[in-house]
């Protein structure tokens, strides 16, 4: 086969290369905050949040030459489903990426306060799990890998399950005050943890209409129990 | 940094290759040959007209407008070209009123409607070698064929003439020149874009509607040209005449009628010059047939300048 | 929410067919130029034909208004129904085909006359009797020339511009009133303006007519058209090159997941 718009394609291969590397940082990112939320270190939160400008940047570079690249190549078909995977994708990792600064500054916030045991190894499972979700869904993006990108909502049940367990635990430390604070501020990192998943599974959506052509949301929100 | 310092040496290469215009011995030797062969050849045909000129130009000082319009005559100092001029004319007329129709139609048929097959390429082929045969043979088919026909249909005027009158010329030369106005018309039908004829069968037309309307009309300028050409070479065709029977001699028609002008005796303006150049009185070869020439030429001049004017009037883009 | 959304899909209301073509096959001579196409052509709608150098789309064009017939060796078989009746039918005169089915060329090719010859020669060996002035004013406001010559009506059409001329040609195929405008590379020797007012004009004209347009400018399908046939060469056993038709879809469903592999490459560049 001849390729007759070399230049093109390539640019297409560029645009998802950057979208790979934005991917690795998110996910970092986001597991680092977790580290460094439950160790109290904020000198890593700190970091995290100088890193999020790395991937504003990449946002934006992305941003740009898409925005040439549909002005001058006018893609169609798969390359035109490609285009508009990678202007959600990377709408998607950007947020991925805040989510993970907003963990970052609730470490600072809670570093004072008690820490209850289960609540954080549950946060750490939630954190290991949306992580293992992005790495996940970026690689099977790097391979057009329809089956992996349909695993991620079954990858994403236990984060939603803990998500919806925390109020009641975080209800059971009324007794202290303090610890009572503390137990709110990780509700936040719960729900933060838990949207950061369904990013992950929106990103896996957008694989799947690239691969099929069809799209369609892997969970209906309005019917979800 | 690579990038730019090539730049700048392909720009010195440029500029030095751009330098220096070099003399070429081999180009200006050759341009020389073919002015001088022009030159020969203009010369040639200067000198002739110029002979011509020369000769006849006593006559026109001493007689003017008398010569063209006197009649045949044996003594020279009376003797003028009208009876030939009308006989010429006479021919010329009848050759487009016969050769015209033909050439056209045939022309539309082999162009419009004949299939692109062997008889069809044959047929063209045929009509280019017919353009070159010799004139000579056209004038022994008109005495075998036309000669007879025309004085069987009672045309053939007094029985001294027997059909060696203008219509038998008139049609032996429409014949001759009949392959001329094909080819020309042929051309000039195949030089009209498809994307006309295309237009017009695609808003419905049948194929005569698009002849009529579109084709015939963009090749007319084409055609006019080319017949009017095939005329001034029927007016000046000599050969064909001398075989069926033109007068070199002298004969009277001077007070006859258009009907025994066409049907008797009668003389064409190359006849006579071919007659009065082998004249015993050197006046009738060394000035009348000259002047003769002249009538002759001027004639064919005002022929081949109004296809000219015709052509560049008509003449349209695509 | 109680709102049922059915689909997604904007999937286009299915017009009447004006055209029904099925297992149509072209030959030139010993060529094979168009292999079992099968396509329909519908009423208010404009269908583009597009696929590479060779691959029949021209041809079958020009099977709609039987063209083709023009040509000596063409050979046209398979069916091609329009409005039910064969179109080859034995019965069927071709010169009155070509009064319903109007064409615009690639080249514009006006008659070197006056631009009002060029409208009202149709109509008048259509025999129409009605205000001719009228008619052509009309054929000409339909094309959106109207206004840029109203007052040199009588002037060669030579005189246009190209994208005028195109025009022009576009009034005449519409001045006779047909059912169907073929148009063959409309825009193809036109630049990017008069392609663009040519592409416009378009639009407005299928409100009235249906439109079958052949273009190697796939964005331009994708621009005007509703339906797109995608169109290929393939290679015979014999070795001859043959126009296959890949793919016939809503031009939405071509331009964004075609069904074909083939499609896609193609559309996307990477044909080779």
């Amino acid at each position: 086969m001849t390729e007759l718009r070399p230049h093109f394609h390539d640019e297409l291969a560029h645009l998802e290369r950057d979208l790979v590397v934005m991917g690795e940082h998110a996910g970092r990112m986001l597991s680092d905050s977790v580290d460094a939320l439950i160790a109290s270190d904020v000198p890593q939160a700190k970091e995290i949040i100088a890193a999020d400008d790395v991937v504003d940047d990449l946002f934006l570079e992305v941003h740009q030459r898409w925005l040439e690249t549909m002005a001058l190549q006018t893609p169609v078909a798969i390359d035109l489903r490609l285009m508009s995977v990678i202007l959600h994708v990377n709408s998607h990792l950007e947020r991925i990426a805040d989510l993970a600064v907003t963990i970052a500054k609730i470490t600072k916030k809670a570093k004072k306060l008690p820490h209850d045991p289960t609540i954080s190894t549950d946060l750490r499972e939630m954190g290991d799990i949306v992580g293992e979700m992005i790495r996940t869904v970026m690689e099977a993006f790097e391979a057009r890998d329809l089956d992996r990108a349909l695993a991620l909502p079954e990858m994403d049940r236990p984060v939603n399950r803990l998500n919806r367990k925390m109020v009641r635990k975080v209800a059971g430390l009324a007794s202290d005050p303090e610890l009572l604070e503390w137990g709110v501020r990780m509700m936040v990192v719960s729900r933060t943890l838990e949207r950061a998943g369904d990013n992950a599974v929106d990103i896996a959506e957008q694989l799947a209409f690239l691969l099929t052509g069809e799209f369609r949301e892997f969970t209906d929100a309005s019917h979800h129990d | 940094m690579t990038g730019r310092t090539e730049t700048l040496d392909t720009a010195a290469v440029v500029r030095a290759s751009l330098r220096g215009r070099r003399f070429n011995p081999a180009g200006v030797a050759f341009e020389a040959t073919l002015l001088l062969m022009l030159l020969v050849s203009l010369l040639i045909l200067v000198t002739l007209l110029a002979d011509i000129v020369i000769g006849a130009l006593p006559v026109f000082r001493d007689r003017g407008v008398d010569f063209v319009t006197s009649g045949i005559s044996l003594d020279s100092s009376t003797a003028g070209v009208w009876t030939a001029l009308l006989g010429s004319i006479g021919i010329t007329l009848i050759v487009a009123v016969v050769a015209f129709p033909l050439g056209i139609g045939a022309a539309v048929y082999l162009e419009e409607y004949a299939p692109d097959n062997a008889l069809t390429r044959f047929l063209q082929t045929n009509i280019r070698n017919l353009a070159g045969v010799p004139s000579i043979v056209y004038g022994l088919l008109g005495l075998a064929v036309f000669v007879r026909l025309v004085d069987l249909i009672g045309l053939g005027g007094p029985d001294t003439t027997a059909g060696r009158n203008v219509i038998a010329a008139g049609i032996t030369l429409a014949v001759l020149v009949l392959p001329i106005i094909i080819i020309t018309a042929s051309e000039a039908l195949r030089a009209v874009p498809d994307t006309i004829r295309e237009a017009g069968f695609g808003v419905g037309a049948t194929q005569w509607e698009v002849i009529r309307h579109h084709t015939l009309p963009a090749a007319a300028p084409g055609i006019l040209t080319g017949t009017v050409l095939a005329l001034a070479r029927a007016f000046g065709e000599t050969a064909p005449l001398l075989v069926i029977g033109v007068a070199t001699g002298f004969f009277s028609a001077g007070s006859a009628g258009l009907f025994d002008r066409l049907t008797g005796t009668y003389t064409a303006l190359p006849a006579v010059v071919l007659s009065w150049s082998r004249q015993a009185d050197p006046v009738f070869k060394e000035n009348l047939a000259p002047a003769a020439i002249v009538v002759l030429l001027v004639v064919l001049f005002v022929a081949n300048g109004s296809a000219v004017i015709l052509r560049n009037r008509y003449e349209r883009r695509w | 929410m109680g709102v049922a959304v059915e689909s997604r899909d904007q999937a286009l209301v299915e017009s009447p067919i004006v055209f029904d073509v099925a297992g149509l096959n072209v030959h030139y001579g010993d060529f094979h130029a168009v292999k079992d196409v099968g396509i329909q052509i519908r009423r208010n709608e404009i269908t583009a034909l597009i696929g590479p150098s060779g691959c029949g789309k021209s041809t079958v064009l020009r099977c709609f208004n039987r063209m083709n017939d023009l040509i000596e060796t063409a050979r046209v078989s398979g069916s091609i129904r329009y409005h039910d009746v064969d179109l080859y039918g034995s019965d069927v005169d071709p010169v009155q085909v070509r009064r319903h089915i109007g064409m615009v060329f690639q080249k514009p090719n006006p008659f070197p006359k006056s631009i009002y010859d060029n409208v009202a020669f149709g109509p008048k060996i259509a025999g129409f009797d009605g205000d001719l002035d009228e008619l052509v004013e009309q054929a000409l406001t339909q094309a959106a020339l109207w206004d840029e010559v109203k007052d040199k009506l009588n002037d060669s059409a030579y005189a246009l511009s190209g994208g005028q001329q195109q025009r022009l040609c576009i009034a005449r195929a519409i001045a006779t009133s047909p059912d169907v405008v073929l148009m063959d590379e409309p825009a193809s020797a036109l630049d990017p303006i008069a392609t663009l007012r040519i592409e416009d004009l378009m639009q407005g004209l299928k409100e009235n007519y249906s439109i079958v347009i052949v273009t190697h400018n796939m964005q331009q399908a994708a621009r005007v058209s509703d339906r797109t046939a995608f169109f290929t060469v393939d290679m015979e056993e014999t070795g001859q090159r043959t126009g296959v038709l890949v793919e016939f879809d809503e031009t939405s469903t071509i331009f964004t997941n075609p069904g074909e592999k083939r499609t896609e490459d193609y559309i996307t560049g990477r044909f080779g």
